[in-house]
């Protein structure tokens, strides 16, 4: 430690969004400055070793100043990660105040007194110093010495050159903070949360959503659908799946956390579906819609972000599921040859609707040949008996079908309408109880006889079937239950053009 | 840069902990049984144990165990158990 008379003065910018002069911070009392950078392993250590005694010199008079050689938004996250709860101040290149203060090395604290004049320095981690310099409890955590980097003022012009490629990045910034399912996100600024919400009040509570107990409101909805790459006018859909997910019925709080490999499957129908571009046509299920996969990536970061249920952490979900990531897609009314979903749950053929249902990923189900309508139900519904688990049966939950358009031209050309396809599903899937008594069944099948019939659904009404997917190929697919849910798939009209 | 965030950024209020007892003699202690499968083999021999310890118990059971407890089943753990033990999970 050494004594130097007059610090030398300087303004710079701060986290605080205005410039703050030495002579700010003495003005009412000593202050210490502590010179750091990101890239330095000791001064992060340093900030945050003394982070926990900022208050303490607040109140005993002296101001702390972290003053970073880094851009503003650098010093702001790594003052942030620390819990640094100082003045944050940034000097980037070149390092004028650095080399007024004959910087060698970062970390650097430099106690200067009321008048202005350094009392006192300490260079690199040194609790003892540091304790002595400050006269507060330092931790004596070990290391209790660290020596730190070289200050940047002291780099070679070819050293600053390479390290100005490596500036803040916003996309990155998002990954620091979290708000993200993994993949690169848009980041929330208040002007594009403002422009998804349209002018809609911000405050509006929607509801409470577990695990976390978060207040939903439209302002967070609105930022999720902003960092999914939702564009505004997306936005009235969101906010009705995130209204369906709400009912107490859904049971989000259990689909969120469960072991179960949960996700959300969104069902977009009537006439948002073309104002916005969601796909029901080829490649329904994904990717290659923006629609598509960015409401159903707002829904889950809704519920993964502001809800709580993030993998890893609340969310158990020991495999995940594609449906986890996004999975939302429209019905294609236009080649459907029965009655779209939304009317058959009760809406007006002209609503906009969202039908959301909790369920497994999404089962291929191959059928090119079969010659005649029971044929082809049959080869659905013994897709869908393996689902969940193929002894379990009855599921006990919803199965929700996506009809490829040849398979539902076939099934209206032999004159079936959706009904008796339901009605086939439901009868042809059967299984004596002796055959399914193996490895781990249900209690129904345990306690009947061998030759009783057990069917792979309770009633029809848990069989759901939708019409999308591209006119060649004869793919269909089934979206078996997650079970021990409770969860009832729920709707909710759009309000978009209101 | 000012962004908005998609967290419920309220400070939460961590809940003290009860006060651990030393001593089970005496005690009442709420059994809570999720109705997972087996759960309710898991608390049978928790209760044997218990009873061994010179506790008594009695048993609460959940509607379903994906779903939060109703206001009535926390209601009774609290007004008759001194302690309670769930069987968590499968």
């Amino acid at each position: 430690m050494s004594a130097v008379a007059a610090a030398p003065d300087f303004s710079l910018p701060s986290v605080a969004g205005h410039p703050v002069a030495l002579a700010d911070l003495h003005a009412d009392g000593p202050a210490l400055l502590l010179f750091v950078s990101e890239e330095c392993p000791t001064c992060v250590l340093t900030l945050r070793r003394l982070a926990p005694v900022v208050a303490e010199l607040s109140d005993a008079g002296v101001r702390v100043a972290a003053v970073f050689e880094d851009a503003l938004e650098v010093a702001a996250r790594v003052a942030r990660r620390t819990g640094f709860d100082g003045v944050v101040l940034a000097e980037p290149a070149p390092y004028e105040v650095s080399r007024a203060y004959s910087l060698a090395s970062l970390p650097t604290a430099v106690l200067v007194d009321r008048s202005g004049a350094e009392v006192g320095r300490v260079v690199g981690w040194d609790a003892a110093g540091l304790r002595t310099l400050l006269s507060v409890p330092v931790t004596d955590e070990p290391p209790v010495r660290k020596p730190g980097c070289a200050a940047k003022n002291t780099y070679d012009p070819e050293e600053l050159r390479l390290l100005d490629s490596g500036g803040f990045d916003e996309l990155e910034e998002m990954f620091e903070r979290g708000w993200t399912d993994g993949l690169p996100v848009v980041p929330p600024t208040i002007e594009r949360v403002d422009a998804m919400l349209g002018g809609r009040d911000r405050s509006v509570l929607l509801g409470e959503m577990a695990p976390s107990v978060a207040r939903v409101t439209l302002e967070r909805v609105a930022a999720c659908a902003v960092l999914a790459g939702c564009r505004p006018d997306y936005f009235p859909v969101v906010v009705a799946a995130v209204e369906a997910v709400l009912e107490p019925a859904f049971n989000i709080g259990g689909q969120a956390v469960t072991t179960q490999p949960c996700g959300q499957v969104l069902v977009v129908n009537g006439p948002i579906r073309d104002a916005i571009g969601l796909n029901g046509s080829v490649g329904a299920l994904g990717p290659g819609w923006r629609a598509n996969m960015t409401i159903g990536r707002a829904l889950r970061l809704v519920v993964s972000l502001t809800g709580g249920g993030f993998p890893g952490r609340l969310d158990r979900s020991t495999l995940g599921n594609p449906g986890k990531v996004a999975m939302c897609f429209a019905e294609d009314e236009d080649v459907s040859p029965w009655e779209a979903l939304h009317v058959s749950r009760g809406f007006a053929a002209d609503a906009s609707v969202v039908t959301v249902v909790g369920a497994d990923a999404p089962l291929s189900i191959s059928d090119h040949r079969s010659t005649g309508p029971s044929e082809l139900a049959r080869v659905l519904g013994e897709a869908a008996a393996a689902t969940w688990s193929p002894n379990w049966w009855p599921l006990g939950g919803v199965s929700l079908f996506v009809i490829c358009p040849e398979h539902a031209r076939s099934f209206a050309e032999w004159g079936w309408s959706k009904q008796r396809v339901v009605e086939s599903l439901f009868d042809s899937v059967v299984r004596s109880a002796g055959s399914l008594r193996w490895g781990e069944t249900t209690p129904l099948v345990n306690g009947a006889s061998d030759d009783q019939l057990i069917r792979k659904w309770d009633s029809p009404e848990d069989i759901m079937l939708v019409v999308a997917g591209g006119e060649a190929g004869r793919y269909s697919a089934v979206f078996g239950p997650c079970l021990g849910m409770n969860t009832e798939p729920i709707s909710k009209e759009v309000q978009w053009n209101t | 840069m000012e962004y908005v965030s998609p967290f419920d950024e309220r400070a939460r209020v961590a809940e003290p902990l009860a006060p651990r007892r030393a001593d089970l003699t005496g005690a009442t202690v709420a059994l809570l049984d999720i109705t997972k499968r087996r759960g309710d083999e898991f608390l049978d021999r928790v209760e044997e144990l218990l009873e061994g310890c010179g506790a008594s118990t009695f048993r609460v059971v959940k509607e379903i165990f994906s779903k939060p407890a109703a206001p009535e089943i926390i209601r009774q753990i609290a007004n008759r158990g001194d302690l309670a033990v769930e069987g968590l999970a499968d």
